[in-house]
């Protein structure tokens, strides 16, 4: 019995995706699989999105890309030429899975030209194919464009987000993206296992639209159940305790209230009341009051409107007492009393918590730059998960365009070096 | 999405899913779509709170008539197991032995309280795939840091980056990381292993930090901080590079209800098929905005004069006229553009309207992803409180009727 080192040992994907589908190239290969990156002659096109090295656009500096592509090798090919095709078809023999976000006009050209997904199944029974796209391969709206923007005002998730009296809001982070890919990384482990145990591949489909769509929590089974669309509240919730708070440096977000979900609000009293800023809230008239302080008792009007006037002077209250603390003060010394409060941390507060610190989520390597050598190995995101027998890890930075088109077309696929050569002379690779 | 047949990639797997309320529910739903056998364990002294919470079917009540749990749990088996019982974690063990993979978003806390830390599982499956999803880890000072998609979408930095620059950050409307981050890297950890334990033999443990996972999706902004030294701000609907980018004011519909579109303009020949369809709109003739560099250094003047456009138009025929000609456009949906009006959604069938006992046909979210030999699918809807704990004591555990009936009586079964 061989014990392999990593889960996707052996699995050799080629990644022909944008923006739209690399974050599914990269979680395949952090959990080990050999990822391919298939780019234009001229690199792909998200090389050249910011964030950049030391703020310097280039296609070798852009942070978004490393973030994305560490780990992945890099060939160059042209699909628009037919030795491009040709040695493309070579490199498809050796895969298991490919991966493509091409947009439908793209997809039609390429399909013209022979690029054709089902017509490579064919001839390798055990290939997976997986598409990202933004609205799916059929369907009225399947040659639509599609950005992270409007991906998440299709899918019903901007009108949820932002400020009621304000537009509906962007979630930051291009989540329709990483929904999107996390979605295709699913697909295609589902039909590799069931390509490993029959022998028969396909394809897989994400449609951004769909994969985003439980991402509207309640909204979607509220229509269902009661024909009414759930409304944008921001920060109007129901009661105080509930929301984001001003503190001394930024702002922290206080869920205290919620049945089930730590301590009550008779421990935010608590707390208050120990450093002597409770103020009348501890006097007894109030005590039975906040026994019971919480979204569900709180839930009929008419106890709503009765509390009414508690209920602003609890808010005032609490307002001045998270204001007098520092955001990671009021996150630790809250939760330590069980009370749910979460610092809205920025990056710079995301970098600098010692928790994960302690618990060595950071990674750090060299990443190769044009402007000369890395003045410090890179503080990089760590992963989403650590799996015990197969853990994740990055073992080669983000490359450089085309950086492995030796290795790969003439080491691995057998391509005659002058060939290469040659098709290199004519622009394929 | 497809006919209820057919073969599907985990057929024949078995999961004890001990999680609750979102991320960990709905990461078994995906498995269940896709064939595994998921029994959720459930108890009347620890009610999931999605069965009590809303959207409830009107006139109805009890535990089975909310959506919010139904449409997490579909294609799943309900198991009452009081783990706080004397003997019931010999049940919980025994589900277990029987079962491939292990599924819980318990603290740490009620996991070393119930005896079900992964070197306990393994004692009773050496090979069991074992998915936790802390809050915090299981591990580390914040260990028994309490939350969840509320707290954080804060805690990752997608607060902070969400939003306008000049107001305070609201949060993103919804328990955001609950719904597809968190589950869908657990499915992916959980397939992975699956995938090892096939051609090893050897089961694991899987940690997945829910602050980690949603921190891992921040990446870019991350690297700028620690790279960089850059601290990124809220930019609203702003983009770092494309121009027009933003969400504008249509027309409101008959009823009142405000209507939105979303535009995406990535270089000058979308530009300009805009402003070949605007025709004598103010903008298409100020210079301005001919190029991608006026249209970011004017974007405030742009996005006004881009809504006086928009103000009388109906938002979804203008979606479809940009798409048209090429440019990245939606009308900003809601739930009843979702549910009602999408006629690509619904040809497509994302949406699947299940017959449940006590809901009647209600609506469900399809599978998350669309495999083309072995789709998955949604067999049954979300399984009534306790519905299958005799079938499971027998047909899983073994027990035998009479044994049933004492582990009831003593309060370990309901």
């Amino acid at each position: 019995m061989t014990m392999s080192s990593t889960a996707l040992d052996g699995v050799r994907v080629l990644d022909l995706t944008s923006e739209m589908g690399h974050y599914t190239g990269k979680l395949l290969a952090d959990l080990g699989a050999d990822v391919i990156k298939v780019e234009p002659v001229g690199g792909d096109p998200s090389r050249a999105r910011p964030p950049y090295y030391h703020g310097r656009p280039g296609r070798e500096n852009s942070l978004r890309f490393w973030y994305f592509n560490a780990n992945k090798r890099s060939v160059t090919v042209d699909l628009g030429q037919f030795d491009g095709r040709w040695l493309f078809g070579q490199l498809v023999h050796t895969a298991d899975i490919v991966i493509e976000s091409w947009t439908a006009a793209e997809r039609s050209e390429l399909i013209r030209q022979g690029v054709d997904p089902d017509a490579y199944l064919e001839a390798q029974p055990a290939l997976i194919w997986a598409s990202v796209t933004g609205f799916g391969l059929d369907g009225p709206k399947s040659g639509w464009e599609v950005t992270d923007l409007i991906a998440q005002a299709a899918s019903g998730i901007a009108t949820l987000a932002g400020y009621p009296d304000g537009a509906p809001m962007r979630i930051a982070g291009n989540q329709a993206y990483i929904v999107a890919g996390i979605s295709a990384a699913q697909g295609a482990l589902l039909a590799l296992l069931h390509a490993e145990a029959s022998g028969v591949g396909q394809r897989v489909e994400t449609s951004i639209q769909e994969a985003l769509s439980i991402c509207q929590e309640t909204a979607h089974l509220q229509w269902d159940f009661q024909g009414a669309s759930r409304e944008r509240i921001g920060e109007q919730h129901r009661m105080p305790g509930i929301g984001t708070y001003q503190t001394l440096d930024g702002y922290i977000y206080s869920a205290v209230g919620i049945p089930g979900f730590g301590a009550p609000w008779s421990e935010l009293i608590r707390w208050m009341d120990e450093e002597g800023q409770a103020e009348d809230l501890i006097e007894p008239q109030y005590a039975e009051t906040f026994a019971a302080f919480n979204m569900r008792a709180l839930g009929a009007q008419e106890e709503l409107a009765r509390l009414a006037p508690i209920m602003n002077r609890a808010q005032d209250v609490l307002s001045r007492f998270y204001a007098g603390k520092t955001s990671v003060d009021a996150y630790e010394q809250g939760q330590a009393r069980r009370l749910l409060i979460g610092m809205v941390a920025s990056p710079a507060d995301i970098a600098d918590d010692h928790h994960l610190e302690a618990r060595h989520w950071w990674l750090e390597f060299d990443q190769p730059t044009t402007l000369g050598a890395p003045d410090a190995p890179l503080k990089f995101p760590g992963p989403p998960y650590r799996l015990s027998a197969t853990p994740t890890s990055i073992r080669r930075p983000a490359p450089q365009i085309g950086e492995h088109n030796q290795e790969v077309w003439v080491d691995e696929v057998g391509i005659p070096a002058a060939d290469l050569i040659a098709f290199a002379g004519e622009g394929a690779v | 999405m497809t006919s209820a047949n057919g073969a599907r990639p985990l057929d024949g797997v078995r999961v004890a899913d001990f999680s609750w309320f979102g991320a960990g529910p709905i990461a078994g739903r995906t498995l269940a779509d896709f064939g595994a056998d998921v029994i959720r364990i459930e108890s009347e002294a620890r009610v999931d709170g999605l069965r009590l919470g809303q959207p409830q079917k009107p006139g109805k009540s009890g535990y089975n008539v909310c959506a919010y749990f139904n449409n997490f749990n579909a294609d799943k088996r309900s198991f009452l197991l009081n783990m706080s019982a004397e003997g019931s974690r010999d049940v919980a063990l025994r589900l277990i032995e029987r079962s491939d993979i292990f599924l819980s978003n318990l603290t740490p806390r009620v996991i070393q309280r119930w005896g079900l830390t992964y070197e306990e599982l393994c004692e009773v499956k050496p090979d069991i795939i074992a998915a936790y999803q802390p809050m915090q880890g299981l591990s580390g000072p914040h260990r028994d840091f309490l939350g969840f998609g509320a707290v954080l979408t804060p805690t990752t930095g997608i607060s902070y980056l969400s939003g306008d620059p000049e107001r305070k950050p609201v949060g993103v409307g919804t328990n955001y990381p609950d719904y597809a981050v968190n589950p869908g890297h657990t499915v992916l950890a959980i397939l992975a292993a699956l995938r090892h334990r096939r051609r090893t033999g050897q089961g694991q443990r899987i940690e997945l930090a829910q602050i980690e996972s949603v921190a891992a999706t921040m990446g870019p902004a991350l690297l700028d901080y620690t790279t960089n030294g850059v601290t990124q701000n809220r930019k609203g609907n702003q983009s770092s590079w494309m121009c027009p980018h933003g969400v504008y004011r249509c027309a409101d519909d008959r009823s009142g209800r405000e209507r939105w579109i979303a535009i995406a303009v990535g270089n000058d020949a979308q530009w300009e098929s805009l402003c070949r369809l605007a025709e004598s709109a103010d903008f298409t003739v100020d210079d301005r905005f001919s190029t991608l560099l006026g249209r970011r250094r004017n974007e405030a003047a742009l996005n006004e004069s881009l809504s006086a456009w928009t103000a009388s138009l109906d938002a979804a025929s203008l979606a479809m006229q940009l798409q048209a000609v090429g440019v990245a456009a939606s009308l900003v949906q809601d739930a009843e553009d979702m549910c009602e009006h999408d006629t690509h959604l619904a040809e497509r069938r994302y949406y699947a309207y299940l017959d449940h006992p006590e809901t009647g046909i209600s609506l469900y979210d399809g599978p998350i992803v669309s495999l083309q030999r072995t789709p998955g699918y949604l067999a049954s809807p979300a399984p009534l409180f306790g519905e299958h704990t005799f079938e499971i004591a027998t047909d899983v555990l073994g027990y035998s009727a009479e044994e049933v009936a004492e582990l009831t009586a003593a309060g370990v079964l309901s």
